[in-house]
Parts: structure tokens; C-alpha cells; sequence
């Protein structure tokens, strides 16, 4: 059943319009998936080649007792333990990112981070990690970043950070480190690099 | 969130409160634009959205000539989604843009609340403000005014053969102090060449004109200015100068001209029609006060600005013709006032108009209905005389004759009871102004505010407002009629008529459209942005008008209603399109305000 939903997506046919990505974005307490916490998860689709602002999502995560943010995160994103309190279980959240993207293709900056961070999070909370397509922001960057170069090598990494890719794409600074407009601004840079890249098929997406 | 952020900062979003920008959020779109895509194409299917530029720069084209550049923070679509219609312009994306998109049934909801539907018409009234011929031209500007536009007699042309005799009879009928006269180069006679070389020197009246004529002419160009021609004369000392144009004499300038243009002045025409003989000097009236607005114009005054000045004069002449029948009908038997309407009653004729008043006093009776029926017809009689044409709907003293209570129980009854005959007379009879007699009308005023209380009234007097629309067609071209364009029916009425509503609405007793659309944005009942658009538009239309109307009775021609377009510059025929679609838009929100279409 699944794999039959895979090879219907990834037809050369498929048209990314008829596509819905999932932008998402994770504030997490450290860079280290084993150890680490998510403490704010958003979500927001972009459907039919546009983003839906109205069905985006954002929430905090309760973290399990005793878990603080380092400092040095609390000083990236701002998030004091009194606003994640309360705030819906990991279980609840996992939930609510699996039931999105079984809709559709993950679309992420710097995917394998946030991928490590979800798959992690599955893992304790004892539900399946359903493995959807993924784009990469950041690999669609540096792809372009090539073909901007080519024939020659890159003379020199790019920065790839979301800003900066961002700036270099000439999209507005956003407020970073807000898991929502990280999403966002996610979600727009994906419509800009696809549209450079002339990517018309969900294949040549991924 | 960040698309909230930025749309609470931009115009019209900030009008918006924090419920309307929740329901904003819940339908925003996000989409991006290469440079080079036509986001709407002129003709093709109307706009579905809303948008906004986040980003990047769109430009708006139709035939390819670019009308605006627009940039982050700017919104485009809207004509051709409240109207439905195909865009108007084709929207192409010159840089990369992110469009911010709200859908048509979101935008639809949020053009209830007035700022967030009347600030689509700003940029037009910003645009129509840089338009140069609109600045304001100081007054007294004429040695430096250009000589075309200039009101000068018609130049008469006579062939050489023909005798001084027969060309000072022409000149006798034209009034002219010259004559062209006929042949290759042409020539000039004039008064004092009829002295010098044909009196003086002897000769009969029976000497060819083409003996006496001075050839060739010298010539001004037809756009210099009257200081130009002035020293031209003083150098060459001469009392005429032949303005040239492409080679051909168009007319003729005199040192009489100048001398004109001081006695034209409104002063002047006061004085004149106080010491009128009546009825002996109304059949000119309409000539001097043609001339006098004339004069007002090419000196610089704009057509709203004669308006007053007119209205001054007319009233002048209402007092002296009711002075002069009171001359023979003796003293009125009670208080009264004698009322205009329309134009007038708002100040704002120009040229003389239909005849739109009525008469009314403090209280009835046998000798006094008499009395004024016997008035109202004598005045009515001569205003004809002077060149008002009665009014075709009846609005005049002869019916419109009446006790003030009585017609006080009249504006109450339209008011608490509309019903279709009423609203017309209301439109008519709410701009009255009193223009002679000692009756105190103060209690009619009165009633109109309290109409600012009645919502059932409000409405249906917001329909029958609207009753007159721009000519636009479905792809917003200018409809011709008849080989042209009802600028008073397609333009200055529905202006007038929007004032007046949203004025009345505002409890605000000003006449003049000018000051109602001030009242309506300070009371709030209409944006400041749309007042100021309103007011352009109005301002613009009323000197397309004159500047049309003059051009006719400079060249001899009955005056006519309809203005073609191929008479306008094409720059002045743009404007006149985009401020015929800024009414119908400003129109449209009024509409949608006051839910007309949900009325019985």
C-alpha cells in the first residue's frame, strides 16, 4: 500500500504542485539528538504551490522532569521553562508531526538534525517513525550554489544557515529561532529555490 | 508570527483590528513570482486574491507602457477582484516576488469596515496630485499665462477685392478693432488704418481692402505669453498682434484684450448686475458671465474655484429680479425665502444651468399664495430672459411654492417614510441654499441632520445616491455615448452624490461637495484617503468640464453635455478613466457599507 503511495509521488509525472510539503522546525535544549530535548515543534504546509498560513501549528513541548535548557540554548531561543510547563506531551507532539506528514513530503533546513531529532523522539515515545520524503532546504542551496559555480568547483563553502541562504536569495530577514517562522521562512526559501532551480517534479525534489 | 507582523505594519491591514488581522492569518496564502511572470494578465480571468508584496518589485503595464512600479508593502488586484472583471493592467513581476495572497471571500468580508475599502483609491489620488496641470496656478499669473486659452474675440477674414466699406462693417458686427484680410502672405486692416490710409488720405469707401492692408502680418506664436505679446506691441507700436500657429493666423490679440481682462473681473459683473436695467440688459447676462468665467479661468482659477464666484453673481441677480417685480407688487406680505438647489445651492455652476429653486414663507393665506404665485412667476420669467433654462424636472418657485412648515412636513416625510419619488426630491432639495428674503430656513436645516439618525432612511438614500454611475465598460474603458462623455451625469453627480451622503451621515450641514468630503473624513464616515481621492477626482472633472464648455462657446457652438474623448489630451483621457474607476470603487465600498443590496 505504501510503496505504491511512494512510486505514485516519485512518478515522473508528479508535478510538485500537486505536492504538499510540511515545513518544520524544532527548537531543541542542545545539538545532540541522544541527549537533547525537543522543547517547540511548528508546522506549515505549502499546498498547491503556496504556503497556507492559516493551517500552520506551533507548540511547545512539556519536557520530562528535571530537563533544562542549556544556556547557551535558552540564549538561541528564548523559551523559559515556565512556557513549555503545561505545554502538550512529547507522545502528543510526535503525534501531531506524524498524522502532517503522512499527508506529505517533510521539508526541512538542514534536515538530518532535525530528522535525528524526530526519529530519536519516536523512539521514546514508542510509536513508529513513518520515514516521509524529505527536501532539504539547505541541500537545494548548495545545489544551486553548484550550478552557480559550474564548471568550476565551489571555490569555497557557502554558508548554508537559513539567514543566510535567505539573504543570499533575497528574502526578508525573519525573526530565527522562533520554531513558526523558522517553519515559515523555511517554507518560503523552498518556493524561491525550487522556482531557481527549475525543479518542476516532485523527483527531482528530493 | 512574522506574515502577521508585516501586514499589521502596512496599509490597509493597520486599519484593521485584532479579530479581522486573526481572520486575515487563517487565509493568507504565501506564494513566490520569478521575475518575468505575469501574475494577472490584462483581459484574462479576474483576480482571486489580494495581494501583497513582501518582497521584490511588480510592475503594472497595459499595452506594455508601464503605469506603476510597485514594491515591497505595496497590494495590487483589487479593481479587478471587488469588480470581478479582468484586470485592468497586466501585473508583472520585475524582481523576484513574494506575494502575501488573500483570498477573494476573505477580502470581500474585510472591505466592511470603510478605512480598509476606500484606502484602494489613495494611490490614484496621490498620482492625480502629481499631475502637473492639477497644481494649483497662483492667481494673477497672467502676463506669464500662456495667450492659448486666452478668451479673444473670433477673427473674421475678408477677400482682398472687397471694399473698406464692407470690412469695417464686419467689424462693426464682430466687434473686432481689425480684420485678416485674404491672400498669400495674408493681411491685416485695422481701425486706425481706416483712419490714417483711407480718411486721411482721401479715398472712398468704395477702395479695394486689399490697397490698404498691411502685408505680411506680424505674428506672435499662439503660445507665447501675454507678456510676449504685450512687449511685441510696445516694441512695434501697434495695438494688434496676429498669433501664428503652424503657419496660419488663429486669432488676434489687442491692447482692448488687456483692457478686457481687468474689466472682467468679478467685482466688475457684481456692479453690473446690481445697476442692471431690467429687463432691458438680461438678454447678455449669459454672455458677460460667460466671459467673466472665462477671463477666472485663463487667469488661472480653477474651475472649483468659479464656482463661488458665480454663485455670488447669480444670487445678485436673483435679489435684483425679485427687487425689480417688488417694484411693481409691492413689499412681501410675510417673511420668505427665495431657495436654489442642485449646483447652485452647492455652489458649484459655472456656466448658466437649468433653473432649480423654489419659494417659501413664513405662513400661508389667500392674498399671500397669490401674491407669491405672481412672484414666483415674474422672477421665473425673467431669469428665462437672462438665459436660464427651466428645469426640466420642475424644480421651480412656480410649483415648488409653499408654506416652511409645510415643506418642513415634506423633507420629514421623505426621511421617515422613503419611497422612490421623495428620494429624488431629497437628493434635489437637501443641497438648498437661501439666495434672498428675510425667512429664516435654519429649522430645514435642522430636519436634514437629524436624517444622520434614521439607518432605514440612511440606506435608501445611499441607493439613490448611487443611482448614477461612471460610464465604464466591462473592460473599464470609457463608455462613449452619443459621440461622448456625460462628464455633470458619469463624474460630478456621482461625486456630489457620495458627499452628500456620507456628509449628511456625518450630521455635517456644508453644501459644497468640496467641504462635505472634508466633513465625511473628519467625521469618519469616509476615509481621508477617500475624501482626498473624491476630491481630486471632483476637481479634475470640473475643469475638464469648463475648459470643455468654454471651448465651445469660444467657437460659436450651442453648449452640449457631452464631452467627447478624442477632444481631451490622451494624458487627460487616462485620468479620466482612472478617476471614473476610483468613483465606481468608492462607489462599490459604499455600497457594500451600507448593504444595499440587502434592502426591500
Amino acid at each position: 500500500m505504501r510503496l505504491t503511495a511512494w512510486r505514485d509521488w516519485f512518478g515522473p509525472s508528479t508535478s510538485w504542485e500537486q505536492a504538499v510539503f510540511w515545513a518544520l522546525d524544532l527548537e531543541t535544549t542542545g545539538l545532540d539528538p541522544t541527549r537533547d530535548h525537543i522543547i517547540s515543534a511548528a508546522m506549515v504546509p505549502v499546498r498547491g504551490g503556496t504556503i497556507r498560513v492559516g493551517e500552520r501549528w506551533h507548540t511547545y513541548v512539556c519536557p520530562p522532569k528535571g530537563v533544562q535548557s542549556s544556556l547557551d540554548a535558552l540564549r538561541v531561543h528564548h523559551i523559559m521553562p515556565r512556557e513549555s510547563a503545561g505545554a502538550p506531551s512529547l507522545a502528543d507532539v510526535v503525534h501531531g508531526v506524524d498524522r502532517r506528514l503522512r499527508e506529505g513530503v517533510l521539508l526541512v533546513h538542514f534536515a538530518t538534525l532535525d530528522v535525528a531529532f524526530l526519529r530519536e523522539a519516536c523512539r521514546r515515545t514508542g510509536q513508529r517513525w513513518i520515514r516521509p520524503p524529505v527536501v532539504d532546504t539547505a541541500a537545494l542551496a548548495w545545489r544551486l550554489h553548484q550550478r552557480a559555480t559550474w564548471p568550476r568547483e565551489p571555490a569555497a563553502e557557502p554558508d548554508l544557515g537559513l539567514a543566510d541562504v535567505r539573504a543570499a536569495c533575497g528574502l526578508p530577514p525573519h525573526r530565527a529561532h522562533d520554531a513558526l517562522a523558522d517553519a515559515v521562512a523555511t517554507a518560503e526559501l523552498f518556493l524561491v529555490l525550487r522556482s531557481r532551480l527549475d525543479l518542476r517534479s516532485l523527483r527531482q525534489l528530493v | 508570527m512574522d506574515p502577521l507582523d508585516f501586514l499589521r505594519a502596512h496599509a490597509p491591514f493597520d486599519r484593521l483590528d485584532a479579530a479581522a488581522l486573526r481572520r486575515v492569518a487563517a487565509t493568507l496564502e504565501i506564494a513566490f513570482a520569478p521575475a518575468g511572470a505575469h501574475v494577472l494578465q490584462r483581459g484574462a480571468a479576474p483576480a482571486r486574491f489580494l495581494y501583497v508584496i513582501r518582497k521584490g518589485v511588480v510592475r503594472l503595464e497595459r499595452d506594455g507602457e508601464v503605469v506603476q512600479v510597485l514594491e515591497e508593502g505595496d497590494t495590487f488586484g483589487f479593481p479587478s477582484l471587488v469588480g470581478r472583471t479582468s484586470p485592468l493592467v497586466d501585473a508583472v513581476v520585475v524582481e523576484d516576488a513574494l506575494l502575501y495572497q488573500v483570498p477573494e471571500a476573505e477580502f470581500r468580508a474585510l472591505v466592511e469596515s470603510p478605512g480598509f475599502a476606500e484606502f484602494f483609491v489613495v494611490s490614484l489620488s496621490e498620482r492625480l496630485h502629481r499631475h502637473a496641470s492639477l497644481q494649483p496656478v497662483p492667481f494673477g499669473r497672467a502676463l506669464w499665462g500662456s495667450l492659448e486659452g486666452m478668451p479673444l474675440a473670433p477673427v473674421r477674414w475678408i477677400a482682398p477685392g472687397e471694399t473698406v466699406q464692407a470690412a469695417a462693417r464686419l467689424m462693426r458686427e464682430a466687434g473686432a478693432s481689425a480684420i485678416f484680410v485674404e491672400g498669400s502672405p495674408p493681411g491685416i486692416v485695422t481701425d486706425s488704418d481706416l483712419r490714417v490710409r483711407v480718411l486721411a488720405e482721401g479715398r472712398g469707401p468704395s477702395t479695394p481692402v486689399g490697397e490698404i492692408a498691411t502685408r505680411p502680418v506680424a505674428t506672435v506664436p499662439s503660445g507665447s505669453t501675454l507678456l510676449e505679446a504685450l512687449t511685441f506691441m510696445l516694441e512695434r507700436r501697434v495695438h494688434h498682434a496676429a498669433l501664428e500657429s503652424a503657419g496660419r493666423l488663429v486669432g488676434l490679440i489687442t491692447d482692448a484684450d488687456l483692457l478686457r481682462l481687468q474689466v472682467q473681473t468679478p467685482l466688475y459683473l457684481l456692479r453690473t448686475v446690481e445697476r442692471l436695467a431690467v429687463p432691458g440688459d438680461l438678454p447678455t447676462y449669459g454672455q458677460d458671465l460667460a466671459a467673466m468665467v472665462g477671463s477666472l479661468t485663463w487667469s488661472g482659477l480653477d474651475a472649483w474655484q468659479v464656482g463661488p464666484i458665480v454663485a455670488r453673481v447669480n444670487d445678485a441677480l436673483v435679489a435684483r429680479l425679485i427687487a425689480f417685480v417688488q417694484s411693481t407688487l409691492g413689499p412681501a406680505p410675510v417673511p420668505f425665502a427665495w431657495i436654489v438647489f442642485g449646483s447652485e445651492g452647492r455652489r458649484e455652476q459655472t456656466l448658466l444651468a437649468d433653473q432649480d429653486h423654489a419659494l417659501t414663507f413664513s405662513a400661508g393665506g389667500e392674498g399671500v399664495d397669490a401674491y407669491f404665485a405672481r412672484l414666483a412667476r415674474e422672477v421665473v420669467a425673467l431669469l428665462l430672459e437672462a438665459g436660464f433654462p427651466p428645469c426640466p424636472g420642475g424644480y421651480m418657485a412656480t410649483s415648488w411654492r409653499m408654506p416652511v412648515d409645510d415643506l418642513a412636513a415634506r423633507f420629514r416625510a421623505w426621511i421617515l417614510k422613503p419611497d422612490p419619488q421623495g428620494l429624488v426630491d431629497a437628493l434635489n432639495l437637501f443641497d438648498f441654499r437661501p439666495v434672498a428674503g428675510d425667512l429664516d430656513v435654519g429649522p430645514l436645516d435642522d430636519i436634514i441632520a437629524a436624517a444622520a439618525r434614521e439607518p432605514r432612511f440612511l440606506a435608501h438614500f445611499a441607493r439613490a445616491s448611487l443611482g448614477l454611475e461612471p460610464p465604464l465598460g466591462a473592460f473599464r474603458h470609457i463608455k462613449e455615448d452619443h459621440g461622448g462623455v456625460d462628464l455633470k451625469r458619469g463624474g460630478l453627480v456621482p461625486v456630489a452624490g457620495l458627499a452628500r451622503l456620507l456628509a449628511l451621515e456625518a450630521g455635517a450641514r456644508d453644501r459644497p461637495t468640496l467641504a462635505r468630503l472634508e466633513a465625511a473624513a473628519a467625521a469618519g464616515t469616509l476615509s481621508h484617503e477617500g475624501a482626498a481621492t473624491l476630491a481630486q477626482a471632483f476637481r479634475f472633472l470640473m475643469r475638464l468640464r469648463l475648459t470643455d464648455q468654454l471651448r465651445h462657446l469660444r467657437a460659436g457652438r450651442p453648449l452640449s453635455t457631452l464631452t467627447p474623448l478624442d477632444a481631451l489630451t490622451s494624458l487627460d483621457r487616462a485620468y479620466l478613466k482612472d478617476v471614473f474607476v476610483a468613483i465606481r470603487e468608492v462607489q462599490q465600498a459604499t455600497a457594500l457599507r451600507y448593504a444595499i443590496d440587502r434592502l426591500a
